[in-house]
């Protein structure tokens, strides 16, 4: 019965709107009694391979084998009784209810609402099976992180998978609770499970996995090599590519030394106090994992958010906080990385859009407003039904140049661009980051947030790598493999 | 350590659920859909209403041509529709504000009794007595547009200070607003040459009629304001932001304004509105406050905005429409034996069918682009 392999992925490839396939021909094979790591950038598809593993997505083309049997119907449930489990980076537990009713309601044992002891009881059954204590009267919001993520596992466990897959599990964790989620991940392969860590901390690669898979944008650049076949630096540069960097399409001036934006000290949540200058006419490249500390640092620059000890100055002023008309006075040009969220208001139309932060108290009728937002649109080449159309009705690329079009508008002193490129096709892409740098060579001071770290070279006069909170500095020549290890938390090896 | 902290966001968005449905309209925004369906709504509503009518022994093609002459058939007729419409068409214009931003207040009422009770009290015990009688007028407008600010602008203060929900909080002043009537009319404004519990008569701050007509001046402000709210929103820049924290309020907060500041205008705009409402139908009908004044219109302007689709001429039409099903039907009443809950029932059924029908274009939209 345990002869076939847990799963075996074959070919699958996963394409989300006009942009690069998400999946590029993957092929991936679990065994049982395994800990595999997947290891990846953020956007490699690491989390879109594993979601089709667990049915809540998808593959365009390629097949799923399960224990044996190809998968026909990719939804949670049909893949839930074939013995897949995910514990999603997000928490799905009800935060009211209390673990023995978030696992009651899981897998429902008859109609009725089951009594109080009894489902503390199965939770205390399974808790000390597995050994992942969890406190089983008490509502989940009031547990630990840990204390969740130990749960959520269990609700796994309780419907007996056979291949748990952990997205990111230890991002939330501290180093203790991460050790000992390693060494139960260790015992459950041992019991003849496969289990699968998607994970950024080659220490963790390290510390418990026999095999490892490395995803780069889309394509498996390392299919299931054991672990002692590598060190950090190997994977760290399989991780982040060994590709040379294109050259720069714009020639600038070197910088001029006026400093534009000033950290003194400045911290915010994961972020640790932070000394930054950038002068006007350089890009500051900022490269880093997802949750440590670039969020932060994107809604300091941004004047989202205050720093909560520190400074932050533009031009020598403090940076007006949650006074979004003054940041445009100052010509501080935001692009955020969740260009939905932030930067666009969906139902509103295209010349709206432009308006966001600018524009007169006493508004232009509509048809005038609309004849207005032509030139630009034009200039930055959205492609849309007309200056009428509504901005959720973008494509992904157009959506970003209709947001550039309206920050980049007049001169910018700054530019805050968090990922700008993001999920976008290739040309789009060149336009934004051509328009950009034009935008330093014409004296703005850049700070870029990237997830590539090609994209990263290619543009940045500097660096800084942020993990944990902690920034580490990078001049050019960048040494790949070094970066890729400060990413990756081992900045100390 | 800072006492302030973040409001939410979930908090907010959570009350969207089934008002924010309600008010999505029409799934192809078409102005087909917008129209068609309040009028297929009404429509419907009227048929089983008819149903319900027959039931009773009542034939109810003569019923309706009662309610249609009720209305038309008498100058009456026109001037009490008019008269009932006014404060629907305060009430509802500042509900259609509010919403629009996806601030879901059901606070109308209670800000509609704040309005009328202040511009009483300043009129009837006032500091000012004496006042020539424009003066009086316009003070008295003033206060109540203040009272009815104020009275909405704590809802936004809770929210803001305490992450307190808009919809709760929002209701249950109303609850506060109506025992505070409850008492004016006793004791604190209280008639003293009068046996029953009511205030002083406005008097001089009373509102002259139209010229020519029996419809007092506050008729002529609700018709004002419909443009004015229409400019409002589309010409200024409070209306861009009205617009983009209905969108979305993160956008805002990133390039235009803090959206708990915008939030509280919006509520001071609609309770401004709906204060105007309160103290014009003091002025303009009941002439004195009295325990019986507070008949629900904060409630009635909801739908009244629902139909309208949250645009000022909807509002409009919407309001007196629905005023007119009240006066026809009043007078149907006097002449066919028909239960006097029948015209509530029709209401009802018309915002039951209105949503049905939004719902049911919804779905089918997506059939359509799901096939």
């Amino acid at each position: 019965m345990t002869s076939a392999p847990p799963a075996v992925v074959t070919g699958v490839r996963r394409r989300f709107g006009a942009g690069p396939p998400a999946l590029d021909g993957v092929d991936l094979e679990l065994r049982a009694g395994e800990v595999h790591a997947v290891l990846g950038e953020n956007g490699a598809g690491k989390t879109t391979l594993m979601r089709i593993l667990a049915g809540l997505d998808e593959p365009d083309e390629g097949s799923v084998v399960v224990a044996g049997e190809p998968v026909t119907e990719f939804t949670p449930r049909a893949l839930r009784e074939r013995g897949v489990a995910m514990v999603q980076q997000h928490f799905t537990l009800v935060p009211t209810l209390t673990a023995g009713e978030n696992l009651a309601l899981a897998r429902p044992e008859g109609r009725l609402r089951p009594g109080a002891r009894r489902v503390r009881r199965r939770v205390e059954a399974l808790a000390q099976r597995y050994g992942l204590p969890v406190r089983a009267d008490v509502p989940v919001d009031r547990l630990s992180v840990g204390e969740q993520q130990r749960l959520e596992i269990l609700r796994a466990l309780d419907a007996d998978a056979r291949l748990l897959i952990l997205d990111e599990p230890t991002a939330v964790l501290v180093d203790a609770e991460a050790e000992a989620l390693l060494a139960v991940c260790r015992a459950l392969a041992a019991e003849g499970r496969a289990v699968v860590i998607i994970t950024h901390r080659l220490a963790e690669v390290f510390a418990g996995c026999d095999r490892v898979t490395v995803l780069r944008r889309g394509a498996v650049v390392c299919a299931g090599e054991p672990v002692s076949a590598h060190d950090r630096t190997s994977l760290a540069t399989l991780m982040v590519g060994a590709v040379p960097a294109p050259p720069l399409s714009i020639e600038r001036p070197a910088r001029s030394g006026v400093i534009r934006i000033a950290l003194d000290g400045a911290a915010r949540g994961r972020l640790r106090p932070l000394d930054l200058e950038v002068h006007a006419g350089e890009v500051l490249g900022v490269a880093g994992v997802d949750g440590n500390g670039q969020a932060e640092l994107e809604d300091l620059l941004a004047g989202i958010a205050a720093p909560q000890q520190g400074t932050v100055c533009v031009e020598g002023t403090e940076m007006p906080v949650g006074a979004p008309r003054e940041r445009v006075g100052k010509r501080v040009a935001y692009v955020p990385a969740d260009r939905y969220r932030r930067a666009l208001a969906g139902p509103l139309s295209l010349a709206d859009n432009l308006e966001l932060g600018r524009g007169p108290s006493r508004r232009a009728p509509r048809g005038r407003r609309e004849e207005q937002a032509v030139p630009a649109l034009a200039a930055w080449d959205v492609r849309a039904a007309g200056p009428g159309a509504s901005a959720a009705s973008l494509s992904g690329g157009n959506a970003q140049k209709l947001v550039l079009a309206r920050e980049l508008g007049v001169g910018p002193a700054v530019v805050v661009a968090a990922q700008p490129t993001r999920g976008l096709d290739p040309e789009a892409a060149r336009m934004i980051t051509e328009r950009i740098l034009a935008a330093a060579a014409d004296g703005a001071a850049v700070v870029w947030f990237g997830a590539e770290l090609d994209e990263l070279f290619a543009v940045a006069d500097r660096l800084v790598v942020l993990a944990d909170g902690i920034a580490t500095p990078f001049e050019p020549p960048y040494d790949r493999a070094a970066v890729g290890m400060a990413m990756a938390g081992g900045a100390g090896a | 350590m800072t006492l302030t902290r973040d409001p939410a966001p979930a908090g907010q968005q959570a009350p969207d659920g089934l008002v924010g449905k309600a008010l999505r309209g029409p799934a192809d925004r078409s102005p087909l859909g917008l129209v068609a369906v309040p009028l297929l709504a009404l429509l419907g509503a009227l048929v089983v209403g008819g149903v319900l009518m027959a039931v009773e022994g009542v034939a109810p093609l003569s019923a309706y041509g009662e309610v249609v002459r009720g209305v038309f058939g008498r100058t009456r007729g026109l001037v009490d529709t008019a008269v009932i419409a006014t404060p629907l068409v305060l009430l509802a214009l500042g509900i259609t504000v509010a919403y629009r931003a996806r601030v879901f207040t059901i606070g109308a009422e209670g800000q509609y009794i704040a309005g009328a009770l202040a511009g009483t009290a300043w009129a009837t015990v006032g500091p000012l007595p004496g006042l020539p009688a424009p003066v009086l007028v316009v003070s008295s407008l003033a206060v109540a547009v203040l009272a009815g600010a104020a009275w909405s602008g704590v809802t936004a203060w809770l929210q803001s200070r305490f992450g307190a929900s808009v919809v709760i909080t929002s209701l249950l002043l109303n609850y506060v607003a109506a025992a505070v009537l409850a008492w004016a009319v006793r004791v604190g404004m209280r008639d003293p040459g009068s046996f029953t519990p009511q205030s002083r008569q406005v008097g001089d701050a009373a509102l002259p009629d139209l010229p020519g007509t029996a419809i007092h001046l506050g008729f002529l402000f609700a018709l004002l304001a419909v443009p004015t709210v229409a400019a409002v929103l589309r010409r200024t820049r409070f209306g861009f932001r009205v617009e983009v924290l209905g969108a979305n309020p993160d956008v805002l907060a990133a390039t235009e304004a803090r959206p708990s500041r915008t939030r509280l205008w919006v509520l001071a705009v609609a309770g401004a509105l709906a204060g105007l409402a309160g103290f014009v139908e003091v002025a303009g009908v009941t002439g004195r406050m009295t325990q019986a004044f507070a008949v629900g219109y904060g409630f009635t302007a909801i739908i009244v905005a629902l139909l309208g689709r949250l645009r000022p001429l909807g509002v409009l039409a919407a309001a007196l429409v629905m005023a007119g099903i009240t006066v026809g039907f009043d007078e149907a009443e006097r002449v066919f034996v028909i239960p006097s809950a029948t015209v509530g029932v029709i209401q009802a059924l018309i915002v039951v069918f209105f949503v049905t029908g939004d719902a049911l274009s919804r779905r089918r939209l997506r059939r359509r682009e799901g096939a």
